[in-house]
């Protein structure tokens, strides 16, 4: 910490423009040492911390904001201690745990800890792994679903969690909350995005 | 429209009672106050006013703190109701606490019930279709059932009454198995609906596709307002744009001054007179506070929901009828039905990647049956025949669950519309089978001391012969359509999904067969009248909701005129 204290220190005295970014950048590349800036309902910090670098690697932070961005992490958890029985939470617990201890076997390390790269390849690897979705009719999936696995219903919850916040269906999908109208055919150009409706 | 009178200790006789507040409800509500009759509504839950108790109808995703998502407090209180896959923290105080109302499933059967003023009229489907005389005539047909007491001709001025008030949208086709309703304009089908309709119109000789029949308003009608294309519904709508009991019938019978409404009120039986020979009111419990309470009137409307209205009757038991008023025929509490249910095709579209849409159409497409209309259409495999509904839209962000990648480029990917996906869905006609009952389990009490309902019902032969067939020639349909990666489902779902019952309390020509005559009065007991789903002879295809409107509205004419003969 003394030498990032410096540095600290350097950055803020250089107080330029310039030095601004990378002290956002060494700011957050010391948190994973510090405890948690957000405190789990449910989550223990390993799992929270597993959360978070999970839906930061599904959903990074582009020209749009990312997961961590719109709390997508904090929301899991709160889905997870709020609408989980005590049997699915004891699950969700376990299967992160049980990733942990996998990334742990082959890299030495929690999946947080990792690499981008590492993460990512991990990643790439459940996802080829894992079962998909059955297409859903009016909210229900169609014929017998195959148990998707915990990669996959984690990436359908990072999904949700991000495109149903506030930021992403105000700001950066279509939103419009009283249409007033149906139009069935209409140049997807006049509106860009998908409604985020 | 606020300010129900619901006063009903300074007065316990009233010129009629009607026993719920659903859709057949609302109608006789309506149409008795209209006729000058002192009426009153129990409802056995809450007061539900249009607009003032819509907690959620303006809520974003992001509003409900769970995002929608139920605790598993609320599941359990749901458990019924969950299966169906309906019901979230926006809907959740419009179904009944199952818990609370516990019924017997001796084979699997799905009842969702809605407690509450409006009852399942602030949930449902919307969809209306006409029965027309290839439904009335069934029976008589091939000899399942009995033979409907009515036709056609007997109802379609009723459907033109209901239809002209509660306004319903569609298209005019000139079908005659599906007659034309009153219409108010048509909502639009979208480019890629319009694509497959035409590919399936020219493949396949004498089938349609449709836009759906709605009772939602693409014009104004009574001071309320159009459809804003919201697709929030069942949350209760702010404009009064589709037809519910809230919004358009209790307004109207209260606004005459004719109109009591006792909420809280679980209707125990109906009493029957015996010297009188006729009933002479209803016996209620009061839902908070155990308390026993008669109410008397002329006339009693029995709208309670399909089960609900036969569980009163079976438990209104008297020297008279010792099996349940009106149970002469012993046919009170069988010939259960329902629709199949999720059972057909979807795919992908290719191509209209620069096109789109505007607003979210709460409709869909219909396909009219078109299977054994006629000798050239017959076919030996079943009876009757199904109808789909459908429709067509871009996947959205939810479609990245199953892409193969993640990161940055797959997140941005998905703020664009995906591709064009299509699906039919069936939904067939069910036999009336007598051996598919209900019955009064007198061992399990409910927390007011009532038998609960036992329900023996399954699909047989014929449903399961139809529903092999809808997901043929819905994979045929999607294929000869063009499009790719078709899947073809059935969920094989158990009766009561389609939340369609009908029949227990059948109307017929001979007493001795069924409950109910032509004019939905118990053949035995006139003064009562039964015009919701347990009327039902045969189910038909169709959504049947708008059949129940026009019966109960012709029932209720006949009712105030037998009345003023002196005849009941």
């Amino acid at each position: 910490m003394n030498r990032r204290n410096a540095l600290r220190k350097t950055a803020l005295m250089a107080g330029s423009a310039m030095a601004a970014p990378s002290l956002f950048t060494l700011l957050q590349s010391c948190k994973q040492q510090n405890r948690l800036e957000w405190e789990p309902l449910f989550f223990n910090e390993d799992q929270a911390r597993f959360v978070s670098a999970f839906v930061d690697t599904i959903l990074p932070r582009t020209d749009t904001p990312g997961a961590l961005d719109v709390k997508t992490d904090i929301f899991l958890d709160l889905i997870v201690a709020k609408t989980y029985d005590a049997k699915a939470q004891q699950n969700m617990a376990s299967e992160i745990d049980k990733f942990n201890a996998e990334t742990k076997a082959s890299f030495g390390k929690v999946f947080a800890e990792l690499s981008e790269e590492d993460k990512k390849a991990v990643l790439k690897k459940a996802e080829a792994d894992t079962a998909k979705y059955n297409p859903k009719v009016w909210g229900t999936a169609v014929g017998e679903q195959k148990p998707v696995g915990f990669y996959r219903s984690m990436k359908s919850m990072a999904l949700w969690g991000y495109f149903s916040s506030e930021e992403i269906g105000k700001n950066h999908l279509n939103y419009d909350p009283i249409p007033g109208e149906y139009r069935g055919c209409i140049p997807l150009s006049e509106v860009g995005n998908t409604w985020s409706l | 429209m606020a300010n129900f009178n619901i006063d009903a200790k300074k007065d316990m006789t009233y010129d009629a009672i009607v026993v719920g507040s659903g859709i057949s409800g609302g109608w006789a509500a309506k149409e008795l106050c209209e006729k000058g009759m002192k009426t009153l509504v129990l409802e056995r839950g809450r007061l539900v006013e249009h607009v003032k108790d819509y907690p959620t109808m303006m809520d974003d995703p992001w509003d409900s703190e769970l995002r929608g998502s139920l605790t598993p407090e609320l599941k359990e209180k749901h458990k019924v109701g969950m299966r169906s896959g309906f019901i979230g923290m926006d809907t959740e105080h419009f179904h009944a606490n199952d818990q609370e109302n516990p019924y017997t499933e001796v084979k699997p059967f799905m009842w969702v019930r809605a407690h509450q003023m409006g009852g399942r009229s602030i949930l449902w489907g919307k969809q209306c279709y006409r029965f027309s005389d290839l439904d009335f005539e069934a029976n008589a047909k091939d000899g399942y059932g009995v033979d409907w007491p009515i036709r056609y001709n007997d109802l379609a001025p009723w459907y033109t009454h209901v239809e002209k008030y509660a306004g319903i949208s569609g298209e005019a086709m000139g079908l005659p198995h599906l007659p034309d309703s009153h219409f108010l304009p048509a909502m639009e089908l979208n480019c890629v609906e319009k694509h497959v309709k035409s590919r399936v119109e020219k493949e396949f000789e004498g089938r349609h596709m449709i836009i759906g029949r709605v009772a939602h308003l693409t014009e104004p009608l009574n001071g309320r307002g159009v459809c804003q294309y919201r697709n929030r519904c069942s949350r209760g709508c702010p404009y009064g744009a589709y037809f519910s009991s809230n919004a358009v019938t209790l307004p109207a019978a209260n606004a005459t001054g004719n109109l009591t409404i006792r909420p809280y009120s679980i209707v125990q039986s109906v009493i029957y007179d015996e010297q009188k020979g006729k009933a002479t009111g209803v016996r209620i419990i009061d839902a908070e506070t155990s308390e026993v309470v008669e109410y008397y009137a002329k006339i009693i409307f029995c709208n309670a929901s399909t089960l609900s209205t036969t569980q009163i009757l079976l438990n209104s038991t008297s020297d008279r009828f010792p099996i349940g008023l009106g149970n002469d025929s012993g046919e009170l509490g069988h010939n259960l039905m329902d629709h199949t249910y999720r059972v057909g095709a979807m795919g992908i579209v290719d191509g209209f990647e620069d096109e789109y849409y505007k607003g979210r159409r709460p409709n869909g497409i219909y396909i009219p049956r078109y299977v054994n209309l006629d000798e050239k259409t017959k076919t030996d495999k079943f009876l009757r025949g199904f109808g789909y509904q459908g429709s067509g839209g871009r996947a959205g962000w939810g479609a990245g669950s199953n892409l193969d990648n993640f990161g940055g480029d797959f997140k941005d990917g998905l703020m664009k519309p995906g591709p064009w996906e299509f699906f039919i869905t069936g939904f067939a006609e069910c036999l009336p089978y007598h051996e598919n009952h209900v019955y009064l389990d007198k061992n399990n009490l409910d927390k007011w001391g009532q038998p609960t309902l036992a329900i023996d019902c399954e699909f047989k032969e014929n449903e399961k012969a139809m529903n092999r067939q809808i997901r043929i020639d819905a994979r045929d349909m999607l294929e000869r359509a063009g499009l790719k990666d078709i899947v073809d489902f059935d969920n094989e779902h158990e009766p009561g999904y389609g939340i369609h019952e009908m029949g227990t309390a059948r109307m017929g020509r001979d007493p001795k067969t069924s409950v109910l005559n032509a004019t939905n009065q118990v053949h035995s007991c006139k003064n009562v009248f039964v015009t919701d789903g347990a009327c039902m002879t045969s189910s038909s295809c169709v959504n049947p909701s708008l059949t129940y409107m026009a019966l109960t509205a012709r029932a209720a004419n006949h009712a105030v005129s037998e009345l003023k003969k002196n005849n009941i």
